[in-house]
């Protein structure tokens, strides 16, 4: 019976770092992320030299490494992934501005969020990616297009969360600024904002990932310069080296753009986050 | 004794409207007079309105049935002249001890130096000095609580509209800030209006305590709670008990009245 | 009934008006009809390849991938999340996995399915597995873990074994979070499916979309498009009423 609360309490100790007290032990708990990642490659490896799957199907781990090598030397993947952050960037900045103004207008005046709350209420579920042939149509073939779709894509998440962020803000410290003297405009640069702020940075951290797997998808579908094209051109040509790549390379952009939102939000919100913990 | 009405409250009724329920009566034919420099308390059972009439002098929510004038003047919004202290702080999260004291002062336009003299006298006031640095989350509960009452002060309000200010802190705390309420009070001498449902804290701070109905609330009546000692030590004197009992009994039937209505 | 018809319709109006705006500005001109086909066109279409013209069957066979690929996400996402939550052991090893995977794009394994499961149902299911995989892990961990001490104790002092303190205490207390984690997969699964769809353009209602786009075919286009959007309306609506259903209790 001791065993279940262990388990179940140890679990709870949640952040990384912090260990049950055992002394032998904790070495082993400290070593188990890069145990388990170089277990990861280790496998893979093993799976690729025991002949089960084809060179071609899996290749081996240094082969794969190597050509991810050659693209960042020879400048390949910096000039991919250049593009591909720009997209994605631009496509996510032109959601945030937009997002949040809608979001922060809906929950103060009442037409506007009359107007805007089905069209969020569809397009949030929706898939955005169905509408690339349109956007297409609309604004050609090149990068205005895909930056389009990535800003629709974006869009949505970043709404929802701002509304709900603006509309959750406590009324006390509303008033209380009210009867500071701060005008109807100030309680909103200076109050609402800043309360609404954790919520609203949580849109974005929604919707950032999903603004890459968007400008993933339409490089993909349209070719040219950045990761998803050069991934699809190395599956054209039955360069299976180059897909695996591929993904070790945008793997990696992904892992950069994810923790540098989450380091941006640890210094946005000093004061709220220490709350936290 | 200064003459005038710091706050007149004239046959105020209230509803709260939440959306999709009913509207609920909040307050039926409120009428109140506040004195200038006086320190009034407002008891009565959970959900008696009065947090609702507080509001309502503070011109956070708009008066519909009635009036509430402040110095002869209506009130229709918030301002700096009613200070208000809420139960939860409502500290800016985001601010430091005296980002959050400054913020009055910069809204008033007050030159940055003569501001940041000014808070600091109000944190040395409430006792926080060196504390000014420090963001609410790193305070305990009763120094939040002495930054918001600093807060409100700098800005030098006539009017001190005060919500349970003392609920969410344990009770040592409480008596604690009881005491250093007092002692600005006396030494700033402001109206105050102070919302609370603890009996004890009600007779002990004020010099009148207005006692409410349960819901809707009408003014039961006024009981004076001066004293001529001033101290924890009025608190064991016989006439403090007998005013003490006086009022709980007054709100006991009151209270229970709450309690079932709720349960059924 | 009637209090919700109209409420449902006050609330849906702007949407109405759009489609009235839509259908204005390209029977005046103001938009060309060359870039965007009327609004009644479009339900013209709508109505003709719902009919005749196959979309629904593609529409089924698309959304049969996609609850393929959701519902065993579903199953081993649930089962590793918990197991994690259980056991220190487990967790302290997949976790670095997890958060190593998670912020890559899963449409860029999309190339890899091709290339391990060639352009059928497979790579597209496949996708969707592992692009939904994820979020469920992590939400179920997290709802799991979450399972205050004191719930655990007083049912452990009340004489449960093991067995019922996973299955009638942990798992019910976990049970928002977990369906708020398959709630975001579900919109997920969408967008996989659309991409795969896309990208492998051989069946299915994307596919069906990125044809008549490139033949030309605006009306019907859009009809496939608007098929898309109410599949992931419903899906998700549906998806909430159930999720009300379950948590009953929390209300």
């Amino acid at each position: 019976m001791a065993r279940i609360t262990s388990g179940a309490a140890e679990a709870r100790i949640t952040l990384p770092g912090t260990r049950p007290p055992l002394s032998a032990s904790a070495l082993f708990w400290k070593a188990a992320p890069a145990i388990s990642i170089a277990g990861l490659f280790l496998f893979w490896q093993l799976l690729s030299l025991s002949g089960v799957f084809s060179n071609y199907l899996l290749p081996q781990v240094p082969t794969v490494f190597h050509r991810v090598a050659i693209d960042v030397i020879t400048g390949e993947f910096w000039i991919n992934a250049a593009h591909t952050l720009y997209r994605a960037l631009a496509g996510f900045a032109i959601a945030a501005t937009l997002a949040v103004t809608i979001g922060i207008a809906m929950a103060r005046v009442r037409v506007v969020n009359w107007f805007f709350d089905p069209v969020l209420s569809i397009g949030f579920p929706m898939p955005k990616v169905a509408w690339l042939p349109v956007f297409m149509l609309w604004f050609g073939a090149y990068d205005t297009s895909k930056i389009l779709l990535i800003a629709f894509s974006a869009f949505f998440a970043i709404a929802v969360n701002t509304v709900a962020g603006t509309q959750g803000v406590d009324r006390y410290l509303v008033w209380s600024a009210r009867s500071l003297g701060a005008s109807d405009r100030k309680v909103l640069r200076t109050v609402i904002l800043p309360a609404a702020l954790p919520q609203i940075l949580t849109g974005f951290q929604i919707a950032m990932p999903l603004a890459m797997i968007v400008t993933i998808v339409t490089e993909m579908l349209m070719g040219g310069v950045g990761l998803g094209g050069a991934m699809i051109r190395a599956q054209r040509f039955a360069d299976s080296i180059g897909v695996f790549a591929g993904i070790v390379e945008i793997g990696f952009t992904g892992f950069v753009v994810i923790f540098g939102m989450r380091w941006v939000r640890r210094q946005l919100l000093t004061w709220h986050e220490e709350a936290k913990r | 004794m200064p003459a005038g009405n710091a706050i007149q409250v004239e046959h105020v009724t209230h509803y709260y409207r939440p959306p999709k329920k009913r509207p609920v009566h909040a307050l039926d034919q409120v009428s109140l007079e506040v004195a200038e420099q006086e320190f009034v308390a407002l008891l009565g059972p959970s959900g008696c309105g009065k947090s609702t009439l507080l509001y309502l002098i503070g011109g956070f929510m708009p008066v519909e049935s009635g009036a509430i004038r402040v110095k002869g003047r209506e009130v229709t919004e918030p301002g700096p002249d009613r200070g208000v202290v809420f139960q939860h702080f409502a500290l800016f999260p985001w601010k430091t001890v005296l980002g959050n004291v400054l913020y009055g002062l910069e809204n008033l336009g007050v030159p940055k130096d003569e501001a940041r003299e000014r808070a600091q006298k109000y944190i040395d006031m409430v006792h926080l000095t060196g504390f000014e640095d420090s963001y609410p989350n790193q305070l305990s509960g009763g120094m939040k609580q002495r930054a918001a009452i600093a807060r409100t002060l700098a800005v030098d309000p006539d009017i001190l509209l005060m919500d349970e200010p003392f609920g969410a802190l344990d009770a040592q705390t409480r008596g604690i800030m009881q005491e250093e309420l007092l002692s600005i009070w006396q030494g700033t001498r402001k109206t105050v209006v102070f919302v609370t449902h603890d009996v004890r804290e009600a007779v002990y701070l004020a010099e009148r305590v207005v006692l409410m109905t349960a819901r809707p609330g009408r003014i039961m009546e006024s009981v004076d709670t001066r004293f001529d000692e001033v101290g924890p030590a009025v608190m064991d004197r016989p006439e403090f008990v007998e005013k003490a009992s006086y009022i709980w009994n007054r709100i006991k039937g009151e209270a229970l009245a709450t309690v079932t209505a709720r349960a059924g | 009934m009637m209090a919700n018809l109209t409420h449902g319709l006050y609330r849906y109006a702007p949407l109405v008006l759009l489609a009235l705006a839509w259908e204005a500005a390209v029977r005046t001109g103001v938009i060309s009809e060359l870039v965007l086909p009327r609004f009644s066109d479009a339900l013209v279409s709508w109505w003709d390849l719902t009919t005749t013209g196959g979309m629904f069957e593609q529409a089924a066979h698309s959304l049969k991938r996609a609850v393929i690929g959701l519902g065993l996400a579903v199953a081993l996402g649930t089962t590793a999340g918990i197991l994690m939550a259980w056991n220190a052991t487990i967790r302290v090893f997949v976790n670095p996995l997890i958060q190593m995977f998670y912020p890559m794009p899963k449409s860029a394994l999309i190339p890899v399915m091709i290339l391990w499961f060639g352009l059928g149902d497979a790579s597209k299911i496949v996708t969707i597995f592992i692009g939904c995989l994820l979020p469920i892990v992590v939400s179920s961990f997290n709802g799991a873990r979450g399972v205050e001490d004191v719930i655990l104790w007083s049912a452990r002092s009340l004489g449960a074994t093991r067995r019922q303190l996973l299955w009638q205490i942990i798992v019910p207390a976990a049970m928002p979070e977990i369906l708020t984690g398959i709630r975001t997969a579900l919109a997920i699964s969408f967008v996989l499916l659309v991409s795969s769809e896309f990208i492998i353009a051989r069946d299915g209602i994307g596919f069906m979309i990125s044809g008549f786009g490139d033949e030309g075919n605006y009306d019907r286009m859009f009809a496939c498009i608007m098929t898309v959007v109410a599949m992931g309306f419903c899906a998700d609506r549906i998806f909430q009423l159930f999720m009300r259903r379950v948590l009953i209790w929390r209300e």
